[in-house]
């Protein structure tokens, strides 16, 4: 199994006027390709600064990072981005859509900042929207669907690129049981057919159950 | 303007407090005048305005120039496209065809080119004279008054026509008193400027001033200088005020956008690709201000045109001209600043927000 993510963190500390808080000391992960893991762990823990950290969204910790075999700490802004575009996925809560487009336009956000050569090697708009069962509402805003069909959006949205890596942040929080099992199952559905490696943060034990390995987060006090 | 502004050079100015009535001032009171010019002084004398009706391509009234040998040769504004130079050795002296040769302006070269001649009775000597076309101005060449120096008037409908001693001699009333109302005495002294005002004072009734252009240049500046900062003052601080406000609601936009910018920024956007479409978005106001001021400018230049108004009508994109374009570009900067600023205060405001899971929970 190829070594996908290798994340040493010393520390990452937030800073407010008043005292600073430390998280994630000392915390070391490696992930193999096609691995699901599950990130649990109380509010507060930095299960979301942990997922952030991956998703290249936060470069501001003490400690290395190499995803996909490249050192994080010797790239720029602008291959952030690129990463962000081609080979991460992002799935998150229904709200991570922008109101003022159609569910096509949400969907097919990321083809905005890829080049045209890398646009040739994605999934198929039509087939991702056929799989996912959301054919019906691609004409329509966010605000016209429900919170599962918004989910399904965002899950299409995170695939439409073939990440390699698919970050879930709570993908099922709000979500009732039919639309859970759904968004369970299609992540699962990449795993196994792309060998897509998964990590989730959620709160859900039933969804953290669902994964190949749980890490449990504990605040340090 | 320079070349006047030299010492011993005196330009005119009717003392605004001095009561005028034309119709008191008769041929022999301005030939006085004139005779102790011509006998005592060295003087450019320059005159327009005389307006008459002669056929041309573009059914302009055109305005007649008339100036003497010492205005053509120190003013050195009547640059030519063709042609040769005026000349002032003629005589109107004679029983057959009086043959006199002009400048025209680029307007009236297509039906009068070089050698042709443009028969009129002239408003000045009222005699049917004919002028000999000898050189065609080049394109927007003008006049300043030279105590109004922003006033400008183009020749491109114009006659300039040369005039001796011996036509202002015959001229009418009109033409004399018109042309010491800017006369222009050359290496004279402040006695014989008082002795000249004297005669003008005696002969017309009227009070002189004459004036270097220095003091013109002063009282340029005292009337239109002041006024111009004010004016400067005030658009700057306007734009200050309303850059502020444009600044102002670009962070208050960002604020209600910023669940927008982070999805963007989750599915690729990078902070360098924003910034180009933050510039892209600006540079496209501020294209379509200048556009506006463009087109704003070209319709009152244009208008010129529309109106017959020959001494105000310009050759250039729709009539825009040199100091047109100077503006414009002037905007374009000034637009470009502005740009710099909103956009990078939104980066700056934008990086200040940590794109973060957190913005959408």
């Amino acid at each position: 199994m190829t070594k996908i993510i290798d994340i040493d963190i010393k520390e990452k500390v937030y800073k407010s006027k008043n005292s600073n808080l430390s998280l994630l000391n000392d915390f070391r992960l490696e992930v193999n390709t096609g691995e699901k893991i599950a990130i649990v762990g109380k509010s507060g823990a930095g299960k979301t600064t942990l997922l952030n950290i991956l998703g290249l969204l936060d470069r501001n910790y003490v400690g290395s990072y190499s995803l996909f075999g490249l050192n994080t700490n010797e790239m720029n802004l602008k291959m952030f981005a690129k990463l962000r575009n081609q080979r991460i996925g992002f799935v998150l809560q229904e709200s991570a859509l922008i109101n003022s487009l159609t569910i096509e336009e949400n969907i097919k956000l990321p083809f905005l900042y890829a080049k045209y050569k890398e646009k040739s090697d994605v999934n198929d708009f039509d087939t991702v929207i056929d799989d996912i069962g959301i054919k019906s509402i691609i004409k329509k805003k966010p605000l016209e669907c429900s919170g599962g069909e918004k989910s399904r959006a965002v899950f299409a949205r995170a695939i439409m690129m073939k990440p390699q890596v698919i970050l879930c942040d709570e993908p099922t929080a709000s979500l009732d049981g039919e639309n859970k099992e759904r968004i369970i199952a299609l992540l699962s559905k990449m795993n196994s057919e792309n060998n897509t490696t998964i990590i989730t943060v959620t709160h859900d034990l039933e969804v953290a159950n669902t994964h190949d390995r749980i890490i449990r987060l504990e605040r340090r006090m | 303007m320079k070349q006047f502004n030299q010492s011993g050079v005196f330009i005119a100015n009717l003392d605004p407090e001095s009561d005028m009535n034309m119709g008191e001032i008769d041929k022999n009171d301005t030939r006085q005048v004139y005779d102790f010019l011509n006998e005592n002084m060295k003087y450019a004398l320059y005159t327009d305005g005389f307006i008459v009706s002669i056929p041309n391509e573009y059914d302009m009234e055109v305005s007649f120039a008339y100036l003497n040998e010492e205005y053509y040769s120190t003013s050195k504004q009547f640059e030519l496209s063709q042609g040769r130079k005026l000349e002032f050795d003629y005589t109107l002296d004679k029983d057959e065809d009086i043959e006199i040769p002009v400048l025209i302006g680029k307007g009236l070269s297509k039906t009068y080119p070089i050698g042709s001649i443009i028969k009129v009775e002239d408003p000045a000597i009222q005699k049917q004279v004919n002028y000999r076309v000898s050189g065609i101005l080049k394109p927007n060449v003008k006049h300043s008054n030279l105590y109004s120096l922003n006033s400008k008037q183009y020749y491109n409908f114009s006659v300039v026509i040369p005039v001796n001693k011996e036509f202002i001699n015959s001229s009418n009333v009109g033409l004399q008193l018109q042309g010491l109302f800017d006369v222009i005495v050359v290496q004279a002294s402040e006695s014989s400027i008082n002795e000249l005002k004297d005669i003008i004072s005696t002969n017309l009734g009227l009070k002189f001033n004459f004036y270097t252009q220095d003091e013109n240049f002063e009282y340029y500046n005292d009337f239109y200088i002041g006024s111009l900062k004010l004016i400067g003052v005030l658009t700057a601080l306007i734009c200050i005020v309303l850059t502020c406000v444009a600044v102002w609601s670009s962070l208050a936009s960002i604020r209600l956008m910023i669940k927008d910018f982070t999805i963007n920024l989750f599915v690729g956007l990078g902070y360098n690709k924003l910034r180009m479409i933050c510039y892209g978005y600006y540079g496209i106001l501020s294209f379509i201000n200048v556009i506006v001021l463009f087109i704003i400018t070209a319709c009152s230049r244009y208008g010129t045109w529309h109106r017959k108004d020959a001494q105000f009508s310009t050759y250039g994109i729709f009539g825009v001209i040199g100091m047109d374009w100077l503006a414009l570009l002037a905007v374009v900067i000034f637009d470009a600043v502005i740009v710099g600023i909103i956009v990078e205060i939104m980066m700056w405001k934008i990086k200040k927000v940590p794109i973060s899971l957190g913005v959408l929970q």
